[in-house]
């Protein structure tokens, strides 16, 4: 099964009366995560607020998160894939040895407490967070969390969500899925876009040295991504947008200072739930928005149009 | 000298996203990405204390931290990403286009200052 089971936070807020917290710590990453969509609003269907929702936290360590917790549960490191796995099978009524549950750290009555509420859910969320996407089994964890979601609705409504980081990553996915169909790792060095994680990712481009250049917009990759990709970006003509001098600023042959997007810059802003935001600047900059530069670039490489049809990376022109 | 294998989780926090905006270059952002979160009776085992300097070594690379006692696991250590974590992290995503960046299995030994 695929796809992800979804709505908008604005759903969430006004039905949600299950949330789970899968691997993530609003309370520190998202900290207005609790307080404007799903804990403590009150709606029509939800009058009193947090006492009419129940909250769920799974992560391998209390984090400040537990506070707003009604029931947190611990599970051992890396053992996700196999607890998710475990109650797509007590949602159906299927066996499953001791064993197996003991391995995730958690008890039989433990789950089966856990699955016989989220049943009784009018309204199921389930938010993940790097805790599960990023540990061992990463995408597969994803895809349990995303298929146990949507098999709850058979039993009632769920729905699942990633809790996404930085300011409008969410932006750049739906951007390059409605532009190519696809969200990231997309190559279009035969002049339409191919996608393949592992091969055209960025990391995995840097890291194998595949790149001769490397433009970079509104992102520090010096200060996240693995060394062997820094070191790469070091050696090769690196280009920066930026508001703010960064590690990858200080590291690039060219750093372009741009006005600070959503405040000294219009644009839009896709929140996590994918709803674009209109964003109008409260301050005015001396300097250009990222979309000004990349626009200017645009224009005087037009002015050369030998520079288009130079495609060094076409395996017809290699061979 | 003593040294032992623990689990390490880069994470963030609160702090370090009001940072980051503040400046990544500042004695602040250091202190907070070099902050490692230990169990009490891990930095036994190592002979730390609060505030000790220890070096953080992964089959990628190594990095130092400073030791802080917290209410995380035994056997884990936490600390929030930053430029050391990028010291420690491998350059294979397994196809997935991101690298595994929690869960590493590290080697963790104290600094003589």
């Amino acid at each position: 099964m695929g796809g992800k089971v979804t709505c908008t936070l604005g759903e969430i807020k006004n039905r949600a009366d299950f949330i789970i917290y899968w691997g993530g710590n609003p309370a520190e990453c998202h900290p207005r995560h609790f307080t404007k969509y799903t804990l403590m609003q009150k709606s029509k269907f939800l009058p009193r607020g947090r006492k009419d929702r129940t909250m769920v936290l799974v992560d391998i360590r209390e984090t400040k998160s537990v506070r707003a917790a009604d029931i947190f549960l611990q599970v051992r490191p890396g053992k996700d894939f196999e607890l998710l796995t475990i109650l797509r099978a007590l949602i159906k009524g299927q066996k499953v040895a001791d064993e197996q549950i003991e391995t995730t750290g958690l008890t039989r009555e433990t789950l089966e407490d856990l699955v016989l509420r989220m049943k009784s859910a009018k309204f199921g969320a389930m938010f993940f967070g790097m805790g599960l996407s990023m540990t061992r089994g990463k995408h597969m964890n994803s895809a349990a969390l995303l298929t146990l979601a949507a098999e709850m609705n058979a039993f009632t409504k769920f729905v699942a969500m990633p809790m996404r980081g930085h300011g409008n990553v969410t932006g750049a996915d739906v951007v390059m899925r409605w532009q190519t169909g696809y969200p990231f790792g997309i190559t279009y060095n035969r002049g339409y876009p191919r996608y393949n994680p592992g091969e055209f990712s960025t990391v995995d481009l840097l890291v194998r040295g595949d790149t001769d250049c490397a433009f970079i917009i509104g992102a520090d990759p010096g200060a996240t991504m693995p060394r062997p990709a820094i070191d790469h970006l070091a050696r090769i003509p690196t280009i920066v947008l930026d508001p703010h001098v960064t590690h990858t600023s200080r590291l690039a042959k060219v750093h372009i200072t741009t006005a600070p997007a959503g405040i000294a810059a219009p644009g839009t802003g896709y929140r996590m739930d994918e709803i674009p935001l209109p964003l109008r600047p409260a301050i005015s900059s001396p300097y250009p928005s990222d979309e000004e530069v990349v626009r200017r670039i645009n224009a005087a490489i037009d002015e050369h149009p030998d520079w288009r049809h130079a495609q060094p990376q076409m395996l017809t022109n290699q061979l | 000298m003593p040294s032992c294998k623990l689990l390490m989780n880069p994470m963030r926090t609160a702090k370090q996203g009001v940072q980051v905006n503040v400046g990544k270059f500042t004695d602040d952002y250091e202190a907070i990405v070099t902050a490692l979160s230990m169990h009490e009776s891990d930095m036994q085992t190592l002979g730390v204390v609060d505030g000790d300097k220890v070096r953080v070594r992964t089959e990628h690379g190594h990095a130092d931290f400073v030791c802080e006692k917290a209410k995380v696991p035994e056997g884990m250590i936490f600390v929030p990403y930053g430029p050391p974590t990028c010291q420690l992290m491998g350059g294979d995503t397994g196809g997935t286009g991101m690298p595994t960046s929690k869960g590493w299995e590290v080697e963790v030994e104290p600094l003589d200052e």
